[in-house]
């Protein structure tokens, strides 16, 4: 570990060498100034229907967003996405509505998975707590849903969210968020992808390279 | 490491090597096309443009002449979160940190997410010459460590290669049947890498934001390695330039909008990843210890001066690289330096001194492209007239440039006739008249012979580049003609 005098004197000069060097700026004004956080227009335009919204974005990042009335059509929706693939390995978060769904769908999933059933997976499913229709993004929060690797680490990701809980814009969503209650919060717009080589778009480098989100309406 | 890099100094080398090489072209060619026209695509669903331009700009210059206080929140609510805080003047002491850091955990092998900081300290070097492997997880730079390389762009490090290449990499290096199926390429560095993502304890990465507000980082991707990175492993060890600290949690709306609209085109990269200390539950997944290296290298020292300060608002998003028609002929290697581009141009002499650079600045034609794609607002035209004139006063100071003789009787000579209306008009006259057996298609190409020794620096000027002819009329001419 470091030495804590060579820290303290790093951490010290640096500080006088900001102060020093902002001094010595002309003209330097001490006031602070208000950064203009707020945008100059309001909101552009009011959208009324942010599920609609989320749909458009979703396909626009090629995710697969299917609307369901309530947890049983969830289930159903499920066992098809499921089967579709013949998938065995599937692990889940320790999100509440994803074991109901699961358990309804009469789907045999693990949870708690070991690193090496973590990366054996063909199918992680999770819930997200919050969705931003205007980017098609979801929000995971360590403090919901702590077993996020669960929605990074197979191939597939199945994501479960409600109606209530997507919001129009970013800036909506960053106001919702407590980050010290949750240290972790993930935002997840798309597939994993990587243009590195010649630009040329690829799927699914190191995360998912399939993103199904299943929108149950609420009542 | 290779030791063939080209390096700032030799920057007139280096730039006259990559115009000749057509491969480098082959592969540089897609930049425009297609980074160029995804920007100008994603930065019409960002609504007001200039406002979210304006916004950001005034948030940096905020922090920027606050940047002690906004430095002090910040590493006080890091600290509360469980994070630690360090603090390195040079590269040297960043990369003694780290050391020491990995060596606590008594590992032999890192996992490294992109980071330009990282990059700028020459990390991978410092890690295996201490016995440490660094591997690296973005698919670029693993490309490139494979190779052997440097970076030759901020966003998209292995542009400067072309699928062959990098096919031809790969059967060298890890043994794949020769491919030119880019998907099989990516699928092959997922299967490698994630058998070193399985055995790493300890990730670093670089940090895009760091709030001072609630002590968060943000990092921004598309790959999903930055996530792996931050969260299988046991320590994560962020290094994070001093310059990146930002007031308030809802100032990173903004930036969230600009910074993917910038550097790709994306209206959001597929993943933020937003860390604010350590998991306060044990049952959660994530590293156990978070280290943040506050790295200086320089970067207060360019709070100085309100021109010079503007390069700290840089957020790395790569657009002026893609806009640059300087970069897009030679690409980023020829810069010497891991800041490629105008604001490698412009921030490489103020890192790593303006005698180890002081090419770089004229690296540019002052067209101001750079300026008008930047996110916020850096006037790099500006920045770079200011470092050459820092570089003639200095040359002044040190030694009198030498100017060739026959240089500055040539440049007498036009003073004089240039400064009287009868012999400008008769040199021009004359102009007309020697370029007919010059000129081809409205441009004069290569000049060489008695042309060149005649009409100093002509020979010089289109030795690498075409010289506009002298019109057939000038505008006086043609004014006189009318009013007849």
């Amino acid at each position: 570990m470091m030495h804590s005098s060579s820290h303290s004197n790093a951490r010290s000069s640096i500080f006088a060498s900001i102060r020093e060097n902002l001094a010595k700026s002309e003209p330097f004004n001490e006031e602070h100034q208000e950064a203009k956080s707020e945008p100059r227009t309001g909101v552009l335009f009011v959208e009324t229907n942010t599920s609609e919204v989320f749909r458009e974005s979703l396909e626009m990042v090629g995710a697969k967003c299917t609307f369901v009335e309530n947890e049983i059509e969830a289930a159903d929706r499920l066992r098809s996405i499921v089967g579709d693939r013949s998938a065995t390995e599937i692990i889940v978060s320790d999100s509440e509505l994803v074991h109901r769904i699961v358990n309804a769908a009469g789907i045999n999933a693990i949870q708690d998975a070991s690193r090496d059933e973590l990366f054996s997976s063909a199918i992680g499913i999770t819930s997200a707590q919050w969705a931003i229709a205007e980017t098609g993004t979801l929000v995971l929060e360590s403090g919901a849903e702590r077993h996020r690797l669960a929605s990074l680490v197979p191939p597939v990701h199945v994501c479960i969210v409600t109606t209530s809980s997507i919001r129009q814009s970013m800036a909506e969503i960053l106001k919702l968020m407590d980050p010290d209650a949750n240290r972790a919060i993930t935002f997840v717009t798309g597939a994993s992808r990587t243009s590195d080589i010649e630009l040329t778009l690829a799927i699914g480098v190191h995360g998912p390279g399939e993103l199904y989100v299943v929108v149950i309406k609420d009542q | 490491m290779s030791t063939t890099h080209a390096t700032s100094e030799t920057f007139d080398r280096n730039a006259r090597a990559a115009l000749a090489d057509p491969v480098l072209h082959g592969a540089l060619r897609n930049l425009a096309d297609s980074f160029v026209v995804r920007r100008r695509n994603a930065i019409a669903s960002a609504g007001d443009w200039e406002d979210l331009r304006e916004r950001a700009r005034s948030i940096k210059d905020e922090t920027l002449l606050h940047l002690d206080e906004y430095l002090e929140r910040f590493t006080e609510n890091a600290e509360k979160a469980g994070s630690t805080i360090h603090w390195a003047r040079d590269g040297k002491e960043a990369c003694e940190i780290v050391l020491g850091l990995v060596r606590a955990q008594n590992a032999n092998m890192v996992v490294k997410a992109k980071s330009m900081a990282g990059e700028e300290i020459h990390l991978n070097e410092a890690l295996e010459a201490a016995g440490i492997e660094p591997v690296e997880t973005d698919l670029g730079e693993w490309i490139i460590q494979l190779a052997g390389e440097t970076p030759s762009h901020i966003v998209v490090p292995a542009i400067h290669k072309t699928k062959q290449q990098i096919a031809d990499l790969f059967v060298e290096k890890v043994g794949i049947e020769k491919t030119d199926n880019v998907d099989v390429l990516t699928q092959t560095a997922r299967r490698i890498l994630r058998q070193r993502f399985a055995e790493a304890q300890v990730g670093i990465s670089g940090v895009n934001f760091g709030v001072a507000e609630t002590g968060t980082i943000l990092i921004l991707e598309n790959e999903g390695n930055i996530r792996l990175t931050t969260s299988l492993t046991k320590t994560h060890i962020a290094v994070m330039g001093i310059e990146k600290v930002i007031p308030k949690f809802a100032d990173l709306d903004v930036f969230l909008k600009l910074l993917p609209r910038s550097g790709t085109g994306q209206r959001l990269t597929a993943y933020q990843s937003l860390i604010t200390g350590v998991k306060n539950n044990a049952d959660d997944i994530g590293p156990d210890e978070l280290h943040i290296v506050m790295l200086d290298n320089g970067r207060s020292r360019m709070l100085a001066h309100p021109l010079t300060r503007q390069s700290l608002a840089c957020i790395r998003c790569g657009a002026c690289l893609n806009a640059c028609p300087v970069y897009q002929q030679i690409g980023g290697h020829a810069y010497g330096s891991v800041y490629p581009g105008p604001i490698g141009a412009v921030i490489t002499p103020q890192l790593f001194g303006l005698s180890k650079a002081k090419q770089l600045p004229y690296a540019s034609s002052l067209c101001g492209a750079c300026r008008e794609v930047c996110p916020v607002k850096i006037d790099i035209p500006a920045l770079l007239l200011h470092l050459r004139s820092e570089i003639a006063e200095g040359s002044t100071r040190e030694s009198q440039p030498t100017r060739k003789l026959g240089e500055s009787i040539a440049f007498r000579m036009y003073s004089r006739i240039w400064s009287r209306s009868g012999t400008y008009a008769l040199s021009i006259r004359a102009a007309r008249l020697a370029q007919r057996f010059v000129a081809r298609n409205g441009k004069i190409g290569k000049v060489s012979g008695m042309l060149a020794l005649l009409v100093p620096p002509l020979g010089a000027w289109t030795e690498r580049r075409d010289a506009p002819v002298v019109a057939p009329k000038s505008f006086r001419e043609m004014w006189r003609e009318k009013k007849k």
